[in-house]
């Protein structure tokens, strides 16, 4: 029964990435300029951290490749994240103008229709910017390298479940694209610094409010040492910031007001 | 000449009170720059204790966030010069443009000065507040703050200059986004915005001091905490040479792309 259930919405995901992807290749220069624009902004802030490596070799324990590493899995977990669920990005302001209408009328749950309808090229330079430097700099070995595919899959629920929080702001406030906007920079800054430059209430907070935490330490820690506790903290993690994003989105969605729009998906 | 002068003041004036409209906005998206000054804080606290230093690259803990509280309030107050000259070109909004009693380049110039001007003082502000709430007061000499303005007025022009140069290459590439991009990080990562270009290595050190980008952020930052007349002059002589060089690369370009235009009536 869950199997099914679970296999029909796999079947679900894949139809709407292959009609993404094929959208994105119908503008195929676009596609790849935008990627590869995301793989440099990636590649200027990696070359930050090895200038500052190159004078300063260790930092609260942290070396070089700590930071290759946390980069790796942060990029490509948010590439994973939002390369294929790109609509929640802008769920707050979805939900302000009342857009969600269009959305409501699929059969199955609202969010995985939601979340699917849109595609991001720039994602995919993350997720393909994550992958590269994993390979290329920090050279793992098999073992390392299939569980950092393990916790790429946590950081991009992590991620998901972000988007699920802060974009179901709108429901509660009315107008919170700023706020969310702010919330969003939040969080990417915080989980490209590493973790252990934080301690005592903002530890707290980065596993809370901000749960940049599970990206930036955890995955890091677990990579670093082959920690399966990490992992497994990583993944109990995910899987509560993405049930805790999809309460919010349910609960709020009781008090979602129709835009009466007209609209047309193409 | 004393024409020129006139327009550009009367634009700038106006871009600069249609942003004043907006300092509720403006200052809303501030937050971000709290956000980075406290983790750079902490990067750096961390960076001083275990070097075992108060001083590093002639900063002390102080300063250093001081430094980085003028190299950010300048990198975040950019306007969208570029993108909307690219913009102008697309949709043919260039036209209407050519018709104004002012040069279209020294119209955009002129714009994105007063805009970023607003920008700079409502980032500056803020950072302040939050640098002074992390480490304290910085006590400047008395003439590190006009220091501090001439030279971030005429690192906006040459900076404003080089977007102008990106933005005409609308004429010839289907998009100047990758090039802005490469731009923009290169300024970030060659004009000591993330760091100091004192602890650059020295063979980056060497050819760095030759290109533009280190006179549109290190130099006013380097010179508001550390306030020298001699290094004052030698920056302004240096960023005027700089900006009579990109005048003549914009008159040359724009002078290019004039003779591409061809409008129809409408």
């Amino acid at each position: 029964m869950w199997f099914s259930k679970i296999l029909s919405y796999l079947r679900l995901a894949r139809a709407y990435i292959k009609l993404n992807w094929s959208m994105q290749m119908e503008y195929r220069g676009a596609f790849v300029s935008q990627a590869l624009a995301m793989f440099l902004n990636n590649g200027t802030w990696l070359a930050f951290w090895m200038l500052f490596f190159s004078r300063f070799p260790v930092v609260k324990g942290w070396e070089q490749s700590d930071v290759v590493t946390l980069w790796a899995i942060s990029a490509a977990g948010f590439g994973l994240g939002n390369a294929f669920c790109w609509n929640l990005h802008n769920l707050a302001a979805m939900v302000s103008r009342g857009e969600l209408d269009v959305w409501m009328l699929y059969p199955r749950a609202l969010i995985p229709h939601l979340a699917l309808g849109k595609m991001s090229a720039t994602a995919i330079g993350d997720l393909a910017f994550g992958y590269f430097i994993y390979i290329v700099v920090v050279r793992p070995d098999l073992q390392h390298f299939l569980l950092f595919n393990l916790l790429v899959v946590a950081v991009a629920l992590v991620f998901i479940g972000f988007n699920l929080w802060r974009g179901s702001l709108a429901f509660y406030f009315g107008q919170a694209e700023v706020l969310s906007e702010q919330w969003f920079f939040a969080m990417i800054t915080f989980s490209t610094y590493p973790n252990c430059l934080f301690d005592g209430w903002m530890k707290v907070v980065l596993y809370t409010l901000i749960p940049a935490g599970f990206i930036s330490g955890l995955p890091v820690e677990a990579l670093r040492d082959f920690d399966f506790s990490a992992a497994a903290f990583t993944w109990l993690g995910a899987l509560g910031v993405l049930a805790s994003g999809a309460a919010s989105f349910e609960l709020g969605l009781r008090r979602y007001q129709s835009g009466n729009l007209l609209g047309m998906r193409s | 000449m004393k024409n020129s002068i006139r327009q550009i003041w009367a634009v700038a004036r106006v871009a600069a009170r249609s942003n004043l409209a907006y300092l509720g906005e403006v200052a809303s998206r501030t937050f971000f720059l709290a956000v980075i000054l406290f983790i750079f804080l902490k990067l750096w606290q961390a960076t001083y204790r275990e070097s075992a230093s108060a001083v590093i690259g002639g900063l002390s803990l102080n300063q250093m966030l001081w430094y980085l509280t003028v190299t950010e309030a300048i990198y975040m107050s950019a306007p969208r010069l570029a993108q909307q000259i690219d913009e102008d070109v697309r949709s043919g909004a260039l036209a209407v443009r050519l018709l104004k009693p002012i040069s279209y380049p020294l119209y955009c110039l002129s714009s994105a000065l007063g805009e970023r001007i607003v920008r700079f003082l409502a980032n500056f502000a803020t950072g302040a507040a939050v640098t002074f709430c992390l480490v304290g007061p910085f006590n400047c000499s008395p003439a590190a703050p006009i220091m501090l303005l001439v030279a971030v007025l005429l690192a906006f022009v040459l900076d404003g200059l080089g977007h102008l140069i990106i933005g005409l290459w609308a004429f010839w590439l289907e998009d100047t986004s990758g090039l802005l991009l490469i731009y923009t990080r290169l300024s970030m990562i060659l004009g000591g915005m993330l760091i100091p270009m004192e602890l650059f290595p020295d063979w980056l050190k060497s050819f760095v001091f030759f290109l533009p980008f280190p006179y549109l952020v290190w130099g006013p930052a380097h010179l508001f905490v550390h306030s020298d007349w001699l290094q004052f002059a030698q920056l302004v002589g240096l960023q005027s040479l700089y900006i009579l060089l990109l005048l003549a690369v914009v008159n040359l370009i724009y002078g290019w792309a004039l003779e591409r235009i061809s409008a129809h009536g409408g």
